[in-house]
């Protein structure tokens, strides 16, 4: 008898889930997870970027690299070069980005901007102007330089928009700055 | 009995759980959307639109667009470009089973721009396309001494009532934003309550006055920093000079290789150019007196309020071209410089013929400011050069952070670098810091009393 009333009550708890799940699914159907659409593959073309490292003269110094592939879109195109341009020179010129710089996200808009979030610099990473002119411009001139298109980049950090790293205006994207190209 | 009890129970348990879905409500029916708590499907809300949503996986961000409206986002992001509008969203974009989520507030950010509003409770979400109420689209320009935020789109004049860290505006009828308060400086954000927009301010800054304008149709607050506890003296007939000593306080700015700081070297330069200056009869000024920190803004801010002659930034360099070394002087950008002032005399002026006049002169008034500082920055990078020790590395433009908004000639001068062990050491050097000072002191005299305009007084902007 103990165990008929033992069994019944296993039942009635089985019973009672069932139900509450049977409700639960009445909200609605489920939807199919997001599909992803991704832009066509590009096709890669061997090529060649123009990056732009800081050199002890104060000047930025051309750099030109061979790449397996340069991308057909901009957006990927802006990560190439930013992440290469991380990578530091092949060179010897000093680093335009002195710190494990990451790339996040990558935006490119209609108006010719194209906007990058990096890793934040660790605190002392960026002293001095010409650290952050190099920062601000080997970047900007390399994306421009080598994404047609793009007219303008401004740099995030961390997910977020920076006013200024200590000097210069970091708050709206910048133009390339050839005059601090070496002759 | 127990083992079984145990096996049916956990049978129940370990069944999935259901996913829920919410419908949400559209001009055109309705469709079901993934949603768990208070995050929905970005994506399949977005495409309840119509809007087409693509996903870059090289670019790792969203471009959805919808007609002649693109708004770009990312997963992970607190971000989003907004017909090329950078935009701080209200919460984050996550990655949860599958599905791009986000809350209720960061879907109706994205939707703005798309044309569409998001309304309605968390379990029935209702998306409408924009209505017939006013569409205000809020901007914030960077002025010389406070914001200006600028709500066009509507002909109504608000009921405006500060508040404890922000501003009301109270429309007398339902308003739209076309786009999220933009955050800035001054203005840290806002959120619209039907005809209630309320703009959140940052510490110490408060409404300054608000007028509408028409053609366009406008409404117009001007934000100002709250006023000093002592109130500044304008120097009555003379010249002021404002010197900056850079960084200060928890702003270190760069350490050389045996940590000098920067920012004793540039106070220390700074007392003595004073000194210089002030003994040789020019009113002289520092942005700061002794170790404290001074944001940018407040350092450019005190010259223009004190209607400053000119405004010279000290600095030391650091550089990770470990050989650079030598002095450099910096003034700003035209292109730099121009549009957030032109930008805010054009929209506040937009439309009567006077205000064309008011840009006329403004931008000769500007061009002159931009020559003159061209000059005093050779001024000081040629008196910099004649001291023995110091190389030469000439004068250039760039947008400086510290220099937007002088309404006077400014320059950012670089004395030399910390970076550099023999450089540092010298900087450190009473001798050589004096050096410093006579050369600046001396530059500043004869640009003040030497106020000749340069017949090439044109200014090639930086490319």
């Amino acid at each position: 008898m103990r165990t008929a009333r033992s069994y019944l009550a296993v039942l009635l708890v089985a019973v009672g889930l069932a139900v509450v799940v049977f409700l639960a699914r009445r909200r609605g159907p489920i939807p199919p997870p997001t599909t992803i659409t991704g832009t066509a593959a590009p096709t890669p073309i061997p090529g060649q970027l123009v990056l732009f490292f800081p050199g002890d003269d104060s000047f930025l110094h051309r750099e030109t690299r061979e790449v397996p592939e340069i991308p057909a879109g901009n957006a990927a195109r802006v990560r190439l070069v930013v992440e290469e341009l991380a990578a530091g020179s092949r060179e010897g010129h000093a680093a335009a980005l002195p710190w494990a710089a990451a790339v996040g996200a990558v935006f490119v808009d209609r108006e010719g901007n194209a906007y990058v979030d990096l890793s934040p610099p660790p605190p002392d990473a960026i002293e001095g102007t010409d650290t952050e002119l190099a920062v601000a411009f080997a970047t900007t001139n390399s994306v421009v330089a080598n994404c047609p298109g793009i007219e303008r980049l401004q740099l995030l950090f961390g997910g977020q928009q920076v006013a200024t790293l200590g000097h210069l205006d970091f708050s709206r994207p910048l133009a390339p700055k050839l005059d601090l190209v070496a002759p | 009995m127990r083992l079984n009890a145990i096996l049916v129970l956990g049978l129940v348990l370990v069944a999935p759980l259901p996913a829920t879905a919410v419908t949400v409500t559209t001009p055109q029916g309705s469709g079901e959307v993934f949603a768990r708590a208070d995050l929905f499907d970005l994506v399949a809300l977005l495409r309840l639109t119509g809007a087409s949503v693509q996903f870059a996986p090289a670019a790792g961000s969203y471009s959805v667009t919808l007609g002649e409206h693109e708004v770009q986002f990312t997963p992970g992001g607190s971000l989003a470009v907004m017909d090329g509008r950078l935009t701080p969203l209200p919460g984050p974009v996550r990655l949860l089973e599958g599905h791009v989520v986000g809350s209720l507030a960061t879907a109706a950010t994205l939707l703005a721009p798309l044309g569409w509003t998001l309304h309605g409770s968390l379990a029935a979400p209702e998306l409408a396309k924009v209505g017939q109420a006013e569409q205000l689209d809020v901007a914030v320009v960077r002025g010389t001494t406070g914001s200006t935020v600028i709500v066009r789109g509507t002909k109504q004049k608000p009921l405006v009532t500060a508040t404890q860290g922000g501003v009301t505006l109270e429309f007398a009828a339902a308003v739209e934003l076309t786009h999220p308060v933009p955050a800035e400086a001054e203005l840290l954000g806002g959120e619209l309550h039907q005809n209630i927009l309320t703009l959140r301010l940052a510490s110490g800054i408060e409404l300054a006055g608000s007028y509408s304008l028409d053609d366009p149709p406008r409404f117009v607050l001007r934000l100002a920093r709250a006023a000093p506890a002592a109130p500044l003296l304008t120097p009555r007939g003379g010249p002021l000079v404002i010197l900056d000593p850079g960084h200060g306080g928890e702003d270190q700015g760069a350490k050389g290789p045996g940590n000098e700081l920067e920012k004793d070297i540039t106070l220390a330069v700074a007392r003595a150019t004073a000194a210089r200056l002030q003994a040789a009869g020019l009113a002289t000024r520092l942005t700061r007196e002794g170790d404290e920190t001074v944001p940018l803004t407040d350092r450019t801010a005190l010259a223009n309020r004190l209607q400053a002659t000119v405004f010279i930034s000290i600095h030391a360099n650091s550089s990770a071209a470990k050989g650079a070394k030598g002095a450099e002087t910096y003034y700003m950008s035209a292109d730099a410089s121009d549009p957030q002032a032109a930008q805010a005399a054009a929209q506040e002026n937009a439309g009567a013929p006077k205000d064309t006049v008011q840009l006329i002169l403004w931008d000769l008034a500007h061009v002159a400011n931009l020559n003159n500082s061209a000059r005093l920055a050779r001024e000081i990078q040629e008196k910099l050069n004649a001291l023995q020790s110091t190389r030469d590395r000439g004068i250039r433009q760039a947008p400086f952070y510290v220099l937007t908004g002088a309404t006077m000639p400014a320059a950012l001068v670089e004395v030399g670098f910390l970076s550099n062990p023999d450089e540092a050491g010298r900087l450190l050097a009473r001798d050589t810091q004096d050096q410093i000072a006579a050369a600046l002191a001396g530059a500043i005299s004869d640009f003040i009393r030497n106020p000749t305009p340069e017949p090439t007084a044109a200014v090639t902007p930086s490319p």
